[in-house]
């Protein structure tokens, strides 16, 4: 039965020769029952390690994990009913496929013909029946991964955790896995962690997205929200491919009210940053929101590379003091490197971030609608 | 000619080819000359008796009739059978043991972290390097001290001493390859540390207890100096031993001595033909390929 899980101020320090390296820095989370919550970040920002604090196989410094109610922090892995699927596959190399789907069943003394029969279950739900009589090491990396989701699903597990699990297949063999592992999350009753450093996988697959950065969570928020209302430069540039284009500005006082100037800019923003007057800020536009025959404000920019995707071009230009700017677009197919060109964008697209990143007016512009983090 | 040059080389990628495959041949033909002839020897004269070998002043190396003479004096006027009694029961102890010892340290050295692990692994690297006469006399000693001299315990124990550093090391480093996820993939199924140590651990460090379990055999059956020191019975002698007292008595020869050798000869010879592709995975994965 799935269960929500509940991360309450958890800290996670290794200590090796005389230093203390912070992997995960006072991380609360409330990933609601049933739910696809992908953990995305960086290498090295604790995704992995939350998880393994999940699974059980590291214990918090500090702070609790909660299954629902049911306080698990210091219980070991075996006592979690969790399915695990590591990103090193960690198929047993000496056991067939049946086998292993089985090892979890076998372990918790379910009679052979029950187990033979939930494993040929699961091996049909992931087209892998013809595979069952033989070794891993027969089979294609596809294919041993399909086998990885086998035995977790089998086992009937209340929170499924899966680390990294495709970083070593082919694009066309994710984008088919994508859809398998999202069919298997309707099927089992389970809360899904989804454990990725590919927004990509994480901005498709999942109900909600935890961005970590340096062992502290960045945003906790469905997928939409953090494309569209980032809670800081950091979000709006890790999102999103590819990465939001940040221009500096300056917020001043124009005869039409407050308006971010710079870059031959001069865009209105509403009287709620009138603390910032004066002083140095950010604005970003996702490259998605910028084309050459439309919206309210233009910049100048000269094309360095051009990249065809299928219908659509990303040119990779700068602006006239070399801020790199991407625009991505169906309609400058007819720009050559060199070309100076025009981009323009609506005022509603854009975000602004103060010196330290944070976001302080999205949109709109409403800075209410920014969630503080 | 240039275009069919690798980089940084100066002879055509062909020759070199050529020159590789002469110097494997011919390094082959020279290990076989040292190895094969001294064995084709031993056999010869083993199967002939005395008075066909050593006829016409010459050592008659070309058999014309075989005999089992040889084997059958052993049998009847020695104790050869009790020797390679000895020899079986203090070899299979101390294979057994110091398995048993290098997979529970290589598992541990691995998998746990406490104080003082660094060091423990080099000081079974560094107590791999004693000659066996250098532990021999303190461990007579200690022997002599626990009235344990003349036992199939105090040789397996000396022996095991021997093998033991060794097959640890080899093990310390098989267990490196072997992904610490299978593990924890098992746990996370419900599995305990020992279920999980004996459904997946050991399956998988086969290869490695084979090779560890090969070494110290052909270190327990070969041994001479530990029997030596250890054993000062008749009764309680190795074959090594055993076989190298025989040309010190009047009733035995040559024949006899070859035939002995020849048995010695068959059980490391048994080993190596139905175990040689365990033996060289498990050494290719400790670096000694």
């Amino acid at each position: 039965m799935a269960r929500p899980i509940h991360l309450q101020a958890v800290d996670k320090e290794y200590r090796t020769a005389g230093n203390t390296h912070v992997a995960v820095d006072d991380l609360t989370l409330d990933i609601p029952e049933g739910s696809f919550t992908t953990v995305v970040g960086p290498s090295g920002c604790g995704k992995t390690t939350t998880l393994r604090m999940v699974a059980g196989l590291e214990t918090p410094t500090d702070g609790q994990i909660h299954f629902g109610e049911e306080e698990v922090t210091d219980k070991p892995p075996q006592e979690r009913n969790v399915g695990m699927v590591f990103q090193s596959i960690a198929l047993y190399p000496h056991m067939t496929v049946r086998e292993n789907i089985g090892y979890a069943l076998k372990v918790k003394g379910v009679d052979k013909e029950t187990r033979n029969r939930r494993i040929e279950e699961a091996a049909e739900v992931l087209q892998i029946t013809e595979q069952l009589d033989k070794k891993p090491a027969e089979l294609s990396g596809g294919q041993q991964q399909r086998v990885a989701l086998g035995s977790a699903f089998v086992q009937d597990p209340d929170v499924l955790l899966l680390d990294e699990p495709m970083s070593d297949l082919d694009a066309k063999l994710k984008a088919e896995l994508r859809v398998e592992i999202q069919r298997l999350h309707k099927e089992m009753d389970a809360t899904v962690v989804y454990v990725t450093h590919d927004q990509t996988e994480a901005m498709t697959m999942s109900d909600y997205v935890v961005l970590l950065n340096d062992g502290e969570l960045e945003q906790f928020a469905p997928p939409g929200e953090l494309f569209d209302q980032p809670v800081s430069e950091y979000v709006a540039r890790f999102i999103g491919t590819p990465s939001t284009n940040v221009l500096d500005c300056t917020v001043e006082r124009t005869a039409d009210g407050l308006a971010l100037t710079g870059h031959g800019l001069s865009v209105p923003v509403p009287d709620s940053l009138a603390d910032h007057e004066g002083r140095r800020v950010k604005l970003g536009v996702r490259p998605q929101y910028l084309s050459p025959r439309s919206g309210d404000h233009e910049l100048r920019v000269t094309a360095e590379v051009i990249e065809q995707l299928g219908t659509e071009h990303v040119v990779h230009g700068r602006t006239a003091d070399g801020t790199p700017v991407d625009v991505v677009s169906e309609a400058v197919a007819d720009v050559d490197p060199g070309d100076e060109f025009v981009v323009g964008f609506d005022r509603r697209r854009v975000f602004v971030f103060d010196e330290d990143g944070d976001a302080i007016a999205l949109g709109e512009g409403e800075t209410e609608d920014v969630t503080p983090r | 000619m240039a275009s069919s040059r690798a980089a940084g080389t100066f002879l055509p990628q062909r020759v070199q080819a050529r020159i590789k495959q002469l110097a494997v041949y011919v390094t082959a033909i020279l290990v076989s000359i040292f190895v094969t002839i001294p064995v084709y020897v031993m056999v010869a004269i083993a199967v002939q008796s005395p008075a066909d070998v050593f006829a016409g002043g010459q050592v008659h190396l070309l058999p014309d009739a075989v005999t089992l003479r040889n084997f059958r004096v052993l049998i009847e006027e020695t104790s050869t059978v009790q020797y390679f009694t000895n020899s079986v029961i203090v070899t299979a102890s101390s294979t057994v043991l110091s398995t048993s010892l290098a997979v529970a340290a290589g598992y541990g050295l691995t998998r746990f972290d406490f104080r003082g692990k660094t060091l423990a692994a080099r000081a079974v690297l560094f107590s791999y390097m004693f000659s066996p006469i250098v532990l021999a006399i303190p461990l007579y000693v200690i022997f002599y001290s626990l009235g344990l001299l003349n036992s199939y315990f105090a040789l397996t124990m000396a022996l095991t001493a021997i093998s033991a550093p060794f097959a640890i090391w080899l093990m310390w480093q098989y267990f490196q390859t072997v992904p610490i996820a299978l593990e924890e993939s098992a746990w996370v199924k419900g599995a305990g540390r020992w279920r999980t140590v004996w459904d997946v651990v050991l399956p998988v460090a086969q290869p490695g207890y084979i090779s560890a379990a090969i070494f110290s055999f052909a270190v327990a059956w070969n041994d001479f100096t530990m029997a030596r020191v250890v054993m000062s019975q008749d009764e309680m002698y190795t074959i090594t031993v055993g076989a190298s007292l025989f040309l010190d008595r009047v009733s035995i020869g040559w024949g006899e001595t070859m035939a002995v050798s020849l048995l010695v000869c068959i059980p490391p010879f048994l080993i190596a033909l139905f175990l040689q592709n365990y033996l060289l995975q498990g050494f290719s994965v400790g670096g000694l390929e």
